[in-house]
Formats: C-alpha cells, structure tokens, sequence
C-alpha cells in the first residue's frame, strides 16, 4: 500500500484524516509544525515530520520521508488571522496566504515524480472561500486553492487526481474557544443545525482519496450542513 | 499587480475605478504571496478612497486551463473580492470580478467601465461567452 500524507496533522481534524486513512491501509506520514505531531504519529503507527512547510528544507523533510510512493496527498495545515480588511495587517494577510496556499503547492508540486498512477490530491478549501466576512486572507487562500486544484486535475490527469473539501465551521478547540453566543448565531445559519465534526470532512477525505472516487477530479464538495444555499 | 487606472477624476467629477489585472506569475509559487496582497492593498485603499474596483482575471483560469499558479490567483482574488464586497456592504464599496474570454478586450473593457459606474458588488461577470456550461467559478 502507498503512502498517505497529511499536513497540519497535530490538530483535531488532522488527526482524525489520518486515522481515516489508516484504516483504508495507507502508510501514513503525518506532518506539522506542532510537534505535537509526534504523539499523534505514535498512536496511530505512523511516520511524523515537524517541519515548517513555507520554507524549502521543511519542504524537502517531509518529501524525504514521503518515499517513493505516494498515494494520497491531504493538504490540510492552515492559519486564520481574521480582522475586517480596515483593520488587517499585511503581515497578516501574506501569513496567510503563504501558509494556506502557497505551501500546500510547493509540497504538492514537490511530490509529482514521488505520485503512483492513480494517486490522489485532496485540498483542505473552506465555504469561506466564496467570502466571508473578516477572512479577506482567509477567503482569497481558500479560494486560491481551489483554482490550483482545478489547474492540477487537468495537468496530472489521468495519472493523479486532484480534489478539494469545503468545510464550514467544524468542531476544533478554535471554534470551541469562540464565545457561545457567537457561535449559537453561526450555527443558526447551518440548516444541518449543528457544527461539523472533524468525522464529517475526515470521511469525504477518504472518499475522494479511495478508488470509488476514481472518476472524481477538479471538483470541490462543499461539507458544510447547507450552510451554501442558506440565507 | 498592476493598477491600470484610479484615483484621478473622470470628466464629470466622478472618481475613476481602480482597475486590478494580474499578469502571468511564472514558475515561482512565492509570487503568489505579494501578488495576492498587493491586491488587497490595492483594493482596500481604493474603496476605502470611495473608489470601485475592477479585478480582471483571464477567464480561463478560474477554470484553471492554464498554468496551475495563474489559476491559484486568479480564484484567490475572486475569493478576496467576495470578501470585500460583504465587508463594504454598509458603507458601500463597490468592487466585482470581470472574467475576459479570449479576444474579447474590446468588450471588457466597456464591461468594466459599465460595472464600474454601477451598484453591483461582489459580482463575477464573465466576458464573450466564457466558461458557459462549466461550473460556477
């Protein structure tokens, strides 16, 4: 079985991908900047990275013990620094986008020699990327990923397949921090009537990444209770 | 990014539109980042200026039927606009995406000028036909 890799893998939703993609019989690697990354790596047999993914030896780390063989690609390691865009910083903006987007390209175009034929990209995208207020970077990641994955589902076809994942708001200690109010309001706009689980995204993961979605690439499925078509 | 027009006042004392249109990025996916936030800049200071904004992006790469770093920006800034536009719905900022098709420069420029002077925002208006029966970029 070929190797699946996962980024941001220290954290709640990354965590539970890799899990999900160790039962389907995949080697995992699991990488982050956390290295926290390690214990989980441990529970779950797998290979951990702590590395720094926006510069090219965190990059190069990773891909060495990626191996040759890689089957699965799940580009999930992601930041916010919300503000409204009168208040947001360059700095902060550019954050963003270089830990969002760019350097889940650079590892990606890193591993295209390292990809088995039928091999499968899945891009951690948000429902905040057709906007959302406070999230002027967070958006335009987001979004960006998106656009690359569409570009790379045509490039790689039909050896590697590319595909994104849209959550919306998903139960991680981030949202659990929010104030309640606040997130009874959000969660209100959810015809599902409840936030994600990190079991939610985690077994579209899986699907995009297993044979059944063989005929699946450039597309982005959007898990987010509704929350797209609702007022 | 080049800004291709804005700031000045038109004939009849109306401000200009800022106008945004990235070029081809090269290989290097670093330019994604300044790219990107000098858009935002761009933008930010225009509408906070009380100008709009026109972002043209090469219809083709919200498809991402060209190279995969064009595409990355191209829906980058379509996401970034549809930010914007909800956070400048109050105090009225104006700034949509206009998508140009192949040789179709004629009727994007006159599609700019026309959103520009109008009271949409957070619009994507794609130009000569492009990207019809594909999905919703």
């Amino acid at each position: 079985m070929s190797t699946a890799i996962v980024t941001g893998a220290a954290g709640g939703l990354g965590g539970r991908i890799g899990e999900r993609l160790a039962a389907a019989g995949h080697e995992l690697v699991l990488v982050d900047l956390d290295p926290a990354v390690e214990a989980v790596a441990a529970e779950q047999g797998a290979r951990a990275v702590v590395a720094d993914l926006t510069v090219a030896e965190g990059v190069a780390a990773a891909v060495a013990v990626a191996g040759e063989e890689v089957g699965v690609l799940v580009n999930n390691a992601g930041i916010t620094r919300d503000a409204r865009a009168t208040k947001m910083s360059e700095a902060d903006f550019a954050a963003v986008i270089e830990i969002n987007l760019v350097a889940a390209i650079r590892l990606t175009l890193a591993l295209e020699e390292r990809f088995v034929d039928g091999a499968s990209v899945v891009n951690l995208s948000s429902r905040a990327s057709l906007g959302n207020f406070g999230q002027a970077n967070y958006s335009a990641s987001k979004a960006g990923l998106v656009g690359f994955g569409r570009a790379l589902a045509q490039r790689w076809a039909p050896r590697v397949r590319v595909n994104a994942v849209a959550p919306s708001l998903v139960d991680t200690p981030m949202t659990r921090a929010m104030p309640p109010d606040v997130l009874a309001k959000l969660v209100a706009k959810i015809p599902a009537g409840r936030i994600g689980t990190p079991d939610d995204v985690a077994g579209i993961v899986a699907f995009l990444a297993s044979p059944d979605a063989a005929y699946i690439t450039g597309q982005v499925i959007y898990a987010c209770g509704g929350r797209t078509v609702a007022p | 990014m080049p800004i291709l027009s804005g700031g000045m006042r038109g004939a009849r004392g109306k401000a200009e539109p800022t106008v945004l249109r990235p070029g081809p990025l090269g290989d290097d996916p670093g330019a994604l980042t300044p790219a990107l936030t000098d858009a935002f800049v761009a933008a930010r200071d225009a509408l906070e200026a009380g100008r709009a904004v026109v972002v043209v992006v090469a219809a083709r790469d919200l498809m991402g039927q060209g190279a995969p770093l064009d595409a990355a920006l191209a829906t980058g800034l379509l996401g970034m606009v549809r930010t914007l536009a909800i956070e400048g719905a109050k105090p009225g900022w104006r700034i949509n995406v206009v998508a140009a098709g192949e040789g179709s420069e004629d009727a994007v420029e006159r599609t700019v000028a026309t959103v520009a002077g109008s009271e949409l925002t957070g619009q994507l208006l794609q130009i000569g036909g492009a990207n019809l029966g594909k999905l919703p970029a």
